[in-house]
């Protein structure tokens, strides 16, 4: 009996002192106390994160795990775009001001819960901006504190249209890149403008990111002669997609809406079409068609066309060697970029564009608030961002559309393995 | 040796010997008794927000990698699922919120489903061991995540859903932050002791003698099957309950709550804490937590080779994890003394036999 009374004892004095030490540790480490935090407006009304000389902007975006590559390349875009402006002098600022940009980037991994701590460590720092992280669920998770805060949670890099459908409801977040729904509209529009009876079969992810490409789809083709002859969705867990294009096959449409997300499985959509005899158009979303690792395993080259929207310039494209654009982007990324990405993801030229979008938004900026940076962030217009194609503008005066609205659709041409502009359907 | 320290920190705390115990040593038990609890309150009302939702998130995760000891330390059952139920608390919760029921039947029903779920898994699941049943486990979170995609009626599919609530009553005059976490340190506090004193009493032992050898346990009249249940049980519930905490916390549930890397994580932070440790759970939510913010502060684009080398680090030095260490540092102490040397090699003559450590021998065992 002894043994069983005086051992919790014992723990207790154990346990209690490790805890005290750990948590007494914690807080001397962090050193922090709410009054000092930097929450609060400035003394003459400027809002945190700003000097007169000096502007601080953070971003919380996946540096490591599976989508590391991606979130690298929102951060290194940004950057490069970022070190090689404040190299050249600062940003320009409507209130007469010439400032450096203080950039802070964290790793979340993907993960909800890390990207609120992020944001939380980053406006306990003190940032003026969080600036084009990527990631629907993590983005969604900071959204509500953002708002809560009043900290501008701008030109995100996802195309999920929670933040960019309605600015009203959520006046401190925009997105930046075309919605799915955008890129759904832009097929439907191409079959539409052919001015013929046009069958389609659609083969879409069963979450958000199908259901909105087929949204932007449907809202394009209304009442016209496009009809969708036969529809099927998949898990992006499901390890093939034999079944479902078997079943699409049968239907023998003229054309494949294969708004796959998964690798592989849009490689196993090209290949099992084909070897049923189904040689339909066929569109990929953006962010699985590229040429290298998409449409050169699933033997592309057999269709009649590939098509996807684009609406960046691919910076390693012998096409744009000679551009002005691309080779300033390449001269900074080298400098200031390749160490935080080591390989290219089109998130590198998309937030090297942001850069260019977030120096409007500060020349428009007569009070050095955030209010005031909303205001003019949010009223850019027709505005030409290095490394967007010839005719993609940025405007972010719409209240339910992204920062780029509009996407080009590009042909896959197997003769030089990349993408060149469509002539029609 | 190597066979001792390996087994005592999971036998130890529920067998060990009577110890002397000086008035001194009283005192300053309940002297850091105090000053936790004192840290425990005041702390919150000096921190900023960010530091704030540090501490809540350590509550949280403490309470998740409890109930994982509970099932992989304590009881020897591997354990790959607990994200699963982490997320379902947090589920259950949200929906609760959004239905508008009340604030303690979302958490009830947030411990309560959990726990159901995982009993009827262990039903089926206790009667495998080892690797099968460590595929069971890694079920959980690969069935859940594209179910919680697919059920967005109730979960907000893949854009997850937010969920505002847990705000501060006017007349406390708290900060929601500062609100949030006094209601998930209780929560973690309750629990905290519940567990201790349920892993310190019978089911605690009739645990450990299941994780030592089942064909003893048996003997003894222990079902080594209704106890895995129970320990399976127990840790759903937590993990559950970790999951009501969590979106109290983040305000914030998606599929990404329950992948599969969490559950790992949790497992590799329970290791790192101290297996089969009150003490050890606590460190292992405070690696679990503060490590991705540190290594952040070094260098973000490197967190998780930082993070990969402590923990190998850790692993290396202190392989029962950081809650060995004030044993370590003490046994290095004391191992100069001649009459503490020979102690361990007399209780654990060889490491064939699949003893069960008698209170006797567990207590040598760690002199």
């Amino acid at each position: 009996m002894t043994t069983r009374k005086a051992r919790p004892m014992r723990i207790t004095h154990r346990s209690g002192a490790v805890l005290a030490t750990a948590s007494i540790a914690v807080l001397l480490v962090t050193g922090c106390t709410r009054g000092e935090s930097a929450g609060g407006p400035g003394s003459d009304g400027a809002s945190p994160g700003i000097t007169d000389d000096s502007i601080s902007i953070g971003i919380s975006s996946p540096l490591s795990g599976p989508t590391a590559g991606p979130g690298s390349c929102t951060v290194a875009g940004l950057a490069a775009y970022i070190g090689a402006k404040n190299a050249d002098g600062g940003f320009e600022f409507g209130d007469g001001q010439t400032r450096q940009v203080e950039f802070t980037y964290l790793d979340d991994v993907y993960d909800p819960a890390r990207a609120v701590s992020n944001f939380r460590q980053l406006t306990n720092d003190g940032i003026f901006a969080y600036v084009g992280a990527l990631g629907t669920p993590t983005n969604a998770a900071v959204m509500p504190i953002a708002e809560e805060e009043e900290v501008p949670q701008v030109l995100l890099t996802t195309g999920a249209r929670t933040f960019s459908e309605d600015a009203d409801a959520h006046p401190w977040t925009t997105g930046f890149l075309p919605t799915y729904v955008t890129e759904g509209r832009s097929f439907g529009e191409l079959l539409v403008d052919a001015g013929q009876p046009i069958t389609v079969a659609t083969l879409a992810q069963n979450d958000d990111f199908g259901e909105s490409y087929l949204d932007g789809f449907n809202e394009a083709i209304d009442g016209s002669q496009v009809e969708i002859v036969a529809s099927a969705t998949y898990e992006p867990t499901d390890t093939t997609l034999d079944s479902q294009v078997t079943e699409l096959a049968a239907s023998g449409a003229d054309v494949l809406l294969s708004a796959v997300s998964v690798t592989p499985l849009q490689v196993g959509v090209l290949t099992k079409a084909q070897s049923l005899g189904w040689l339909p158009r066929v569109f990929l979303p953006s962010n699985t068609s590229t040429p290298g690792t998409i449409l050169e395993p699933g033997g592309a080259a057999a269709y009649p066309g590939v098509y996807t929207p684009s609406f960046s310039k691919n910076p390693n494209s012998p096409a744009f060697a000679e551009d002005e654009d691309v080779q300033a982007y390449n001269a900074a990324f080298e400098e200031y970029g390749s160490q935080i990405a080591a390989t290219y993801t089109p998130h590198c030229a998309w937030s090297y564009a942001e850069g260019a979008v977030l120096e409007q938004a500060f020349a428009g900026m007569e009070e050095p608030t955030r209010d005031s940076f909303m205001e003019s962030l949010r009223s850019i217009t027709d505005f030409q961002a290095p490394m967007l194609l010839d005719g993609i503008t940025v405007d972010t005066t719409s209240s339910d559309e992204s920062g780029i609205s509009t996407v080009q659709l590009v042909r896959y041409d197997a003769a030089t393995g990349g993408y060149g502009p469509v002539d029609g359907y | 040796m190597a066979t001792a320290s390996g087994t005592a920190p999971a036998t130890a705390p529920a067998t060990t010997a009577p110890r002397r115990r000086s008035p001194l040593v009283r005192l300053a038990a309940l002297l850091g008794g105090l000053a936790l609890a004192v840290v425990l309150v005041v702390a919150p009302l000096v921190s900023s927000p960010f530091i704030n939702y540090q501490l809540s998130s350590i509550m949280v995760f403490a309470v998740a990698l409890l109930g994982l000891n509970v099932v992989m330390g304590y009881t020897g059952q591997v354990s790959l699922g607990q994200s699963a139920f982490l997320g379902l608390g947090a589920y259950v919760t949200a929906y609760g919120v959004v239905q508008g029921w009340p604030l303690w039947l979302s958490l009830v029903l947030s411990a309560a489903l959990p726990a159901t779920v995982g009993m009827l898994v262990a039903l089926a699941a206790a009667r495998l061991r080892g690797l099968a049943l460590a595929m069971i486990t890694i079920a959980l979170p690969i069935v859940g995540v594209p179910l919680a995609r697919r059920l967005d009626e109730f979960t907000g599919g893949s854009q997850g859903q937010v969920v505002s609530f847990l705000r501060a009553p006017e007349t406390t005059g708290l900060a929601n932050d500062q609100w949030r976490y006094y209601v998930v340190t209780v929560i973690a506090v309750v629990v905290f002791v519940l567990v201790r004193n349920l892993v310190r009493g019978r089911v605690g032992r009739s645990f450990a003698v299941v994780k030592e050898n089942e064909a003893v346990a048996l003997s003894m009249g222990v079902s080594p099957y209704r106890t895995k249940v129970l320990a399976f049980t127990i840790a759903s519930l937590l993990g559950g309950l970790a999951g009501f905490m969590y979106l109290a916390v983040v305000q914030y549930t998606s599929p990404e709550t329950l992948v599969f890397a969490t559950s790992i994580n949790l497992v590799a932070a329970m290791v790192i804490g101290g297996s089969a440790s009150i003490v050890g759970t606590v460190l292992g939510a405070l690696y679990y937590v503060l490590v991705p913010v540190v290594a952040g502060q070094v260098s973000s684009s490197r967190t998780a080779l930082i993070s990969g080398a402590v923990l190998l680090a850790v692993l290396f030095v202190l392989p029962a994890g950081l809650a060995s260490l004030p044993r370590r540092v003490g046994g290095r102490l004391r191992r100069r003394t001649p009459a503490a040397e020979g102690a361990p090699a007399t209780p654990d003559p060889d490491g064939t036999a699949p003893a069960v450590p008698t209170p006797a021998a567990a207590s040598t065992d760690r002199r």
